[in-house]
């Protein structure tokens, strides 16, 4: 599965990340593939430092198995939790943004490749790639490899009309089942709604995907966002329960 | 005439039927062919310009039954007719029109190994 948004900040790491980590917890293995090459992040939250990054997978330095490191005996996860980090170097971006449309076509191959060889090599229950916002090439590469795709967004009116378009010219068009997660939705926002769930309803109606989840906004998880795996860490707290149900709906899609 | 004679020109006529059935069938299927792909099959593909990669833009700019089978060859790699009708269910000779769509319109290439064609991207 792959998360995506229109915008940036809308939360696909902090979810891609403890989502991956509560599958693990549950016993599954889990892949989670740092495809925000833009703006990487999952190696600052893991803190790790790979012999081999995505970056040079897909230049053909290495296997895609080669990328992964295994987290799951650090935070003793029943499952394993493997991560494909993508290079945070000033260089490492520089050289990602000058890519040529030759290129991009060997990176969806290779991404489209790297999948199979992933499930095959290290059978993982789930892949999930955490994307760079908008229509970036890499994006686009990673749905394409997807058979499912969340859609994480916040409810302002910008989100809402660039998500349509997304939906409709990209989602759409590669024939990915797709699913809205809300988050960061201020309370007061879903209390005008009238409520969570015909709050939900209306933006289900606007976009034209069914709700996979909504996450209200909580100020502690902008401060923490970076540093603690809720699911594991603070599996009580209610973005932790929010994330079980948005588990469990994307198990039944 | 002669017996002999008449013996070689019956089995000539009958070879002759049999190959006016081959063609008839092979006809038939052709619009069938026609039929399921809803009159995509044999008709002119859309244009595209000339030199453009086969990348996710190139690709969400394509038509849907022809985004289906470069998607799936993208994904298989290097593939036959066969090994395509398999990924996306769809009858082989379908296919095998889409990818040569797709070749006409060189975003994918084609190549003979012994009595199979393959299709790729090239990258």
């Amino acid at each position: 599965m792959a998360f995506h948004s229109y915008k940036g900040g809308t939360g696909k790491t902090s979810l891609v990340v403890n989502l991956g980590a509560l599958f693990a917890k549950q016993g599954a293995n889990v892949c989670l593939l740092d495809y925000d090459f833009r703006a990487p992040s999952l190696n600052v939250l893991f803190k790790a430092k790979p012999q081999y990054w995505l970056n040079d997978y897909l230049e053909g330095k290495c296997e895609i198995v080669d990328t992964l490191v295994d987290q799951s005996a650090r935070f003793k996860l029943p499952g394993k939790l493997w991560v494909g980090f993508s290079n945070p170097s000033l260089e490492a971006l520089k050289d990602i943004m000058g890519k040529d449309r030759k290129w991009e076509v060997k990176a969806l191959t290779k991404t489209l490749a790297g999948k199979k060889e992933i499930i095959k090599d290290k059978q993982v229950d789930y892949l999930i790639y955490d994307t760079s916002p908008g229509a970036q090439y890499s994006s686009i590469n990673a749905l394409a490899g997807a058979d499912l795709v969340s859609l994480v967004m916040k409810a302002d009116e910008f989100d809402l009309e660039g998500t349509k378009e997304l939906s409709k010219g990209v989602y759409e068009a590669l024939g990915r089942k797709s699913g809205i997660v809300l988050n960061k939705i201020p309370l007061e926002q879903i209390a005008a709604g009238g409520g969570a769930e015909s709050f939900g309803k209306q933006i289900e109606s606007d976009v034209g995907l069914p709700l996979v989840g909504l996450i209200p906004c909580m100020c502690e998880l902008m401060a923490m966002g970076g540093k603690t795996i809720y699911t594991i860490e603070k599996p009580d707290h209610t973005f932790s329960k929010s994330i079980g149900q948005i588990a469990e709906k994307l198990k039944k899609m | 005439m002669s017996s002999k004679a008449d013996a070689a020109i019956i089995d000539l006529l009958r070879k002759l039927n049999r190959n006016v059935e081959i063609v008839s069938r092979k006809l038939e299927r052709l619009i069938e062919v026609e039929r399921s792909a809803g009159g995509h099959a044999l008709r002119p593909s859309v244009s595209v310009p000339e030199n453009m990669p086969l990348d996710v833009t190139t690709l969400l700019g394509l038509p849907d039954h022809l985004r289906k089978s470069a998607l799936a060859l993208a994904s298989l790699g290097e593939a036959t007719a066969t090994d395509l009708s398999k990924e996306t269910s769809r009858v082989r000779a379908v296919e095998s029109d889409y990818l040569n769509q797709l070749v006409a319109m060189s975003l994918v290439k084609k190549k003979r190994k012994g009595r199979d064609v393959y299709f790729y991207i090239e990258s």
